[in-house]
């Protein structure tokens, strides 16, 4: 299994196959929605989604802006993303609103209260029918997530994984999300120190 | 009636994230679904909470919506009609 | 490639603990649908599926002593997954005569949530009940069941909301493929909590009345609560150890619908996709299909757009087809264990259980669901469904 795009995005810097990603920051406005704007693209749904579905979003659409839609093997990629944090920002702001004081609990709140939300938006804009899951781990675990997207590849019909380990709690909000593919040949090769290099490596 | 547009224009555009729409822009005649603005089915139940919040309107099933989200004009006068706040 | 069989089954919902109630309930057309009961909430208008025990009863029949920091959720895990080690002989010491790498592949997406609303007040003020907020991540919901028995290498924990379990039983399937774990207890749990109770209301998609999946007046759903685990081998491995299998998991597929964030499609793209690549993962025609366990939540869109997906892959062949949903309530994360189960229980004793409270047909479909508890017919191959928000659809192929 190789590596045959990345891309890792922080509160510091977004880097896209090790290269800076530069981007206009706003004072007063979110660095995701930045990022959002410079990328120009037209999906105003990207500011109803909460912050793993953004991460994910913005993530995948930095690796694939520039593909050839035709060479892209859509119907047999796989999602699977992974985190610590499952959608605790969003439990919890749904918790809240379902308090007595202020009982107005809000149907698009509720819906981001499942981690796995985001891999069906990544799927949604991308027309993504293939497989898709989410992990909950105790923390970021490369020989897992390798495990993991080597047992997708089990089935013949998968032939490419996007993988993403994606966090968003209090003041955490990264993605590192992999294009994987078989084989060796055009990429780094998928395994756990590669892909704790590119998790650890800063800008 | 001009004032209530204008109010539920802004209303909309906060409680459904619409960033990069201004109340000038939403036509009050036009159709809230169907293109338009973009608008999905939780929208419309988000809809259904801000008439419950802020007008004390409170709609049992969800397929009310259809008739009373036709336009922002439409649902201004229904509101008018019904709050009892 | 190996055969996966399945040596032992275990489960517990609003139907009672363990299969024999289970079976009793499913044929006797009692569903275990009623007025809430030990949910504290004020939402008391929604008919639930609860199971009828308190977590100190279960603490009791497990004997946990009542001091033990425990979730109803992991309570009820460990139930339905010590039914399935017995029947599957992993509870004596002969089991670890082979040695076997035994992994437990969990799902659920509310895990703690109970206590932490339970206690969650007293944590900001008096920060005396943090063993309880401590269990409120799902993992530990999957290590609380692996540490009651103590035999699991490996624990993961997946969470797709309500296709989780099904996506549990097929990692687990895959795990053994892949020679990475000799037997693997798959499936999921889910109690039901005011967060998801507030949540699918705001969705307004709770019917006040019992449900009537596949009804043409259906209103929406109604929850329940539960776990249900199954021990997946290899076909070699159980021969091995002399076991009789029950059953074969004969096929899998998960798919995506990319649609909406929780609406499915008016198409059943995904819900298609999942059936199709699961016959084709079994080797199976559609014709070979003997009966559906349909998703069928009795919400006006999943409904639709199952039915419009079954009909277009088994066109003018379609099988029975039931949802065993308005005698258990909507499990949530362990809905695919609670039907694979159940699955498995119509499979080995020849039944097909009745699609309760089905009144008028639908009039977008050409089909009705399966009506009066057929019994008749011999069934060797069985399709469970199992969708869930983000467009997470599984389907799981049982076959004897």
């Amino acid at each position: 299994m190789k590596i045959r795009k990345y891309c890792k995005i922080d509160r510091e810097f977004v880097v896209i196959d090790g290269a800076l990603y530069p981007f206009p920051k706003e004072e007063g406005t979110h660095f995701l929605t930045a990022l959002y704007r410079a990328l120009s693209v037209d999906y105003p749904k990207f500011h109803k989604m909460d912050t793993l579905s953004k991460l994910g979003f913005l993530a995948s659409e930095l690796i694939f802006r520039e593909e050839d839609e035709n060479i892209l093997m859509f119907d047999n990629m796989a999602i699977i993303c992974f985190n610590r944090s499952s959608s605790l920002e969003y439990d919890t702001k749904f918790q809240d609103s379902i308090e007595a004081q202020n009982y107005y609990p809000s149907p698009s709140v509720f819906v981001y209260t499942l981690p796995n939300i985001v891999t069906g938006e990544i799927a949604i804009r991308n027309k993504l029918y293939g497989e898709t899951s989410f992990y909950i781990t105790p923390h970021f675990d490369a020989v897992q997530m390798v495990r993991t997207v080597e047992n997708a590849f089990q089935d013949r019909d998968t032939q490419s994984v996007l993988a993403a380990w994606i966090e968003a709690y209090e003041e955490t909000q990264e993605v590192l999300m992999m294009w994987v593919e078989q084989g060796k040949d055009g990429g780094m090769p998928f395994l756990a120190e590669n892909i704790n290099t590119l998790y650890n490596k800063s800008f | 009636m001009e004032e209530l547009i204008l109010k539920l224009k802004k209303e909309i555009i906060e409680v459904l994230n619409l960033e990069d729409v201004k109340p000038e822009e939403i036509d009050a005649n036009a159709p809230l679904f169907v293109d338009g603005l973009g608008l999905d089915s939780i929208d419309a139940l988000e809809l259904i909470v801000l008439m419950e919040k802020n007008y004390g309107i409170k709609l049992k099933d969800a397929s009310q919506g259809k008739e009373i989200f036709k336009s922002v004009a439409v649902m201004a006068e229904y509101i008018q009609a019904n709050r009892t706040k | 490639m190996k055969e996966i069989v399945i040596t032992g089954t275990g489960i517990i919902s609003a139907l009672g603990l363990g299969k024999e109630q289970t079976l009793n309930a499913l044929t006797n057309n009692r569903s275990g649908i009623a007025t809430l009961h030990y949910l504290k909430t004020a939402h008391t208008e929604f008919p639930v599926g609860e199971v009828k025990f308190s977590n100190e009863e279960m603490k009791q029949r497990l004997n946990i002593p009542e001091t033990e920091v425990t979730t109803r959720t992991s309570l009820m895990g460990i139930l339905a997954a010590q039914e399935a080690l017995q029947q599957a002989n992993l509870l004596t010491p002969q089991y670890a005569l082979l040695h076997p790498k035994i992994a437990l592949i969990s799902g659920t997406t509310v895990g703690g949530m109970d206590k932490s609303e339970q206690f969650y007040a007293d944590f900001l003020e008096n920060n005396s009940k943090n063993d309880y907020i401590a269990t409120h991540d799902c993992g530990t919901c999957t290590e609380m069941i692996a540490g009651h028995f103590g035999i699991f290498f490996l624990l993961e924990t997946i969470s797709t909301a309500c296709s989780s379990a099904a996506n549990a039983i097929m990692t687990g399937a895959r795990l053994i493929r892949d020679g990475r774990a000799d037997i693997v207890v798959a499936g999921g749990c889910e109690c039901i909590t005011k967060f998801h109770l507030n949540g699918f209301n705001t969705l307004m998609i709770l019917d006040h009345e019992l449900c009537k999946p596949f009804d043409a007046h259906r209103a929406g759903l109604n929850l329940g609560e539960g776990a249900a685990y199954i021990v997946l081998e290899s076909s070699e491995f159980a021969q091995k150890r002399k076991i009789e299998p029950l059953c074969a998991l004969s096929g899998y597929a998960n798919t995506c619908d990319a649609f909406h964030q929780t609406a499915s499609s008016s198409d059943g793209i995904g819900a298609y996709l999942a059936m199709k690549n699961a016959l084709s993962n079994a080797h199976l025609q559609p014709a070979d299909i003997d009966y559906i366990n349909a998703h069928g939540t009795g919400t006006s869109n999943n409904d639709l757009s199952e039915g419009t997906a079954i009909e277009r892959l088994f066109i003018d062949q379609i099988p029975p087809v039931s949802s065993t949903k308005a005698f258990t309530g909507h499990t949530t994360s362990a809905a695919g264990g609670v039907e694979a189960v159940i699955s498995i229980l119509a499979l080995q004793n020849n039944f097909i259980p009745d699609n309760l409270n089905f009144k008028e047909k639908m009039p977008e479909l050409t089909f009705i669901p399966s009506q009066e508890n057929i019994s008749h017919k011999t069934l060797k191959h069985v399709l469970s469904n199992s969708f869930g928000f983000g467009g997470n659809d599984t389907a799981l192929i049982f076959s004897k």
